[in-house]
């Protein structure tokens, strides 16, 4: 992982919703391959820092460098050409209810790159496959579970062949039982070398999976470590409280 | 976006166009003022002298169903006849509510006004009078079964009086009888039906007209009026300042008084047109609403004509005031919200008006026209808020995951909001476009031949209140209950999908 090439870096990265600043001053670089897990309180930024990855969220202040390119320098159309190379999975799902499961997955290749209905079709029922929903390709979102519907939108994220993949809490609007089946696929995944941010309140799955913990709390990242040293020997009195409250739970 | 952006760049340049065009105009029209008139040259020019009346005055003018065609005829149309015959020209007869004909006049969209108006002082600070034409007497209507209840106007303290809005009866009624309550309505006609139906004890009208409907409708009756009148006169008006105009007209009038053309002549004309010759019960038996059967047909067509273009209308232009506001400039999001508020905050009747006659100052739009411009760009409006609540509706998570996946703003819209907002806007849009026809009722008042004015033209002609109503009811209802059962159709067919 040492001399792995740099996805995504963040430089001075600030945030405010009118007069409330959310994220103060973010520095931060994902490398290829590396998996990396948010975590920290509510409120901390998390999301917001996630959303202005891909710019979803406007960024006040500082840059946001993806593939050698300063992304809140660009236009529009350039930045719709960038974001379809970051997957993005979000903890409400949001699949398209008026389209079926594999219309779903086929709109964005056939719309954005192109793609024959039959070559995205192929490749919508592979993905499907993989995330073990190969019999759902013709039922519509409503019918499926929210386990299900989360590993349909993974699959819809996967079928742009994404530089990197953002997941937002996927599993928090989930029942319990379902929890498992989504990060069983994320675990996958990663196993398969995807590069990977994942703001999530699985402390498991970050100790088993994440290269790298980030630890976020009042608009800053407080600590950036491995797992085993970040769940042993936290630094920050912030991270140390915040995992006694969330081990204690 | 690109298309709609084409279409709002012609539609500014059309409201420019609309802006720029007042002032040529304007200036066109001082210079014509200033050399007085014209008039008359004017009038020879064009070869045809406009008329505006007010076609439910019978024996006046009204609408008579001749070989099949509605023709405006009555006493004052064979004075009108006169006076264009006498100036070398042919005469126009436009209809327009009684209301709207000083307007009419003022903003040119006729000539002269003969309506059986009579030449108040109030009036004639606003339009030039010809010497009258025809003195007439004030008459009251009353049931016969009040017979020798009444004799004039003073034995109905505390009981009331209808008279037509606006008219020289209901002046005279609000001066002369105080105790008396009086009751005004748009038309004659329904002023009669109050009467036979208890709304109203006696119709204030003069004596033509009084013996007009006696003659027609079954008990009712006519007694003196006992009212004092300061001028009982009718008298055709013109544009203040149309002396040429006014100074022939008097030459015909001249005439006509002299050889008395008014009862030898034109009156038993009207009144020939009114029974066509037959008895009593011969008119009432041509008098069924299926003898008028191409009147309510000619309206229902008027009628669907002018919403199908205005809901075409309503629609595109509301779509793009929708985009406008939910899109990123903020001067086109000003503009779409500045229009949507001010359309919906204003009635669409003023709207109508001041398209026919504040526009018409400047270019001359046809009154079916106006009405079609007023009621599309009313309903735009509309539109616009269904559209626009109808893609608000739609969770934001939709267009991040769209957008997360590379699609363009454009695309989101058209692959991911719309399909799921339509669901949303389509009943809403139902209702919109049931209420458009129903409200496009209004441009009969401009003199738009539509149901609402056919029916009118219904009643004045066969004297009879409710039926013309009943059937023109039960018309809008089946257009109105056709439209919404269709978009039902087409609703559960997205539903399907």
């Amino acid at each position: 992982m040492t001399n792995a090439k740099p996805v995504i870096k963040v430089e001075h990265l600030q945030k405010k919703f009118g007069s409330n600043e959310v994220l103060k001053d973010i520095n931060a670089q994902v490398n290829e391959g590396q998996v990396i897990c948010l975590i920290g309180p509510s409120g901390a930024g998390k999301s917001t820092f996630l959303r202005c990855l891909n710019l979803l969220d406007q960024p006040s202040s500082g840059k946001v460098i993806f593939e050698d390119k300063e992304l809140t320098a660009l236009s529009e159309d350039q930045l719709d050409k960038l974001r379809e190379r970051m997957g993005m999975v979000f903890q409400q799902f949001n699949l398209f209810p008026h389209m079926s499961i594999i219309e779903n997955i086929k709109l964005a290749p056939m719309k954005v790159k192109g793609l024959s209905d039959s070559d995205a079709k192929a490749k919508g029922l592979e993905l499907l496959d993989q995330v073990g929903l190969a019999d759902k390709a013709d039922a519509f979102p409503t019918s499926l579970s929210g386990g299900q519907q989360q590993r349909v939108a993974i699959a819809r994220a996967l079928a742009m062949d994404p530089e990197v993949m953002l997941f937002d809490e996927p599993t928090s609007a989930l029942d319990p039982e379902m929890v498992g089946e989504v990060l069983k696929v994320m675990q996958d995944l990663a196993q398969k070398g995807m590069t990977m941010v994942v703001v999530t309140h699985e402390m498991g799955f970050a100790k088993n999976v994440a290269d790298e913990v980030w630890f976020m709390a009042d608009g800053y990242i407080q600590e950036k470590a491995a797992p085993q040293q970040f769940f042993a020997q936290p630094q920050t009195p912030r991270a140390q409280d915040f995992l006694a409250r969330v081990l204690e739970a | 976006m690109k298309k709609p952006w084409k279409l709002l760049e012609t539609l500014l340049i059309a409201v420019l166009m609309l802006t720029l065009l007042p002032q040529t105009a304007a200036a066109d029209k001082g210079q014509t003022e200033q050399r007085t008139d014209n008039y008359l040259r004017k009038v020879r020019q064009k070869g045809e002298l406009v008329m505006g009346t007010s076609p439910d005055y019978p024996p006046y003018e009204f609408v008579k169903n001749i070989n099949g065609k509605s023709k405006i005829v009555g006493m004052d149309v064979e004075v009108g006849e006169k006076i264009a015959h006498d100036m070398g020209v042919k005469l126009v007869v436009r209809s327009m509510d009684f209301d709207s004909l000083l307007v009419g006049l003022e903003t040119g969209k006729v000539d002269m006004v003969i309506a059986g108006m009579n030449a108040t002082p109030k009036r004639a600070q606003s339009v030039a009078f010809s010497q009258p034409y025809y003195r007439s007497e004030q008459k009251l209507l009353i049931r016969t079964e009040d017979k020798g209840k009444y004799h004039n106007y003073k034995s109905f303290a505390g009981k009331s009086i209808g008279a037509q809005t606006g008219s020289m009866q209901a002046t005279m009624l609000k001066k002369q009888a105080k105790n008396v309550k009086l009751k005004t309505m748009d038309k004659d006609n329904d002023l009669v039906l109050g009467l036979k139906t208890h709304k109203v004890d006696a119709v204030s009208v003069d004596k033509a007209t009084a013996e007009a409907f006696a003659q027609n409708t079954d008990g009712i009756m006519v007694i003196p009026a006992g009212l004092k009148t300061e001028s009982s006169a009718t008298s055709v008006a013109f544009h203040k300042g149309a002396n040429s105009l006014v100074k022939s007209a008097n030459k015909s009038i001249a005439e006509i008084k002299q050889k008395d053309l008014i009862n030898k002549k034109y009156l038993p004309q009207a009144g020939k047109y009114l029974t066509s010759g037959k008895t009593k019960k011969e008119v009432k038996a041509s008098n069924s609403m299926w003898a008028y059967k191409d009147f309510f047909i000619a309206g229902v067509g008027y009628t669907l004509f002018i919403s199908a273009i205005s809901v075409f209308f309503g629609f595109l232009l509301g779509a793009i005031l929708a985009f406008m506001r939910l899109g990123h400039n903020q001067i086109a999001r000003s503009i779409a919200t500045a229009y949507v508020e001010f359309i919906r905050g204003t009635p669409l009747m003023v709207q109508l008006l001041f398209v026919y006659f504040g526009l018409g100052l400047v270019i001359n739009i046809p009154a079916l026209l106006s009405g079609i411009i007023a009621v599309s760009l009313n309903s735009a409006a509309y539109v616009a808020e269904v559209i626009r609540s109808g893609i608000n509706s739609i969770a934001v998570g939709q267009t991040e995951a769209s957008r997360s996946l590379g699609l363009s703003r454009t695309a989101t819209m058209r692959y991911v909001i719309m399909p799921q907002a339509m669901k949303n806007i389509w009943p809403a849009l139902g209702n919109e476009f049931v209420s458009l026809i129903k409200e496009s009722s209004i441009v009969s008042v401009i003199g738009v031949k539509d149901l609402i004015y056919q029916s009118r033209v219904v009643q004045a002609d066969t004297y009879r209140g409710v039926m013309p109503l009943v059937i023109t009811m039960i018309l809008y209802f089946i257009i109105t209950f056709g439209l919404s059962s269709l978009m039902k159709v087409i609703e559960r067919k997205m539903n399907h999908d």
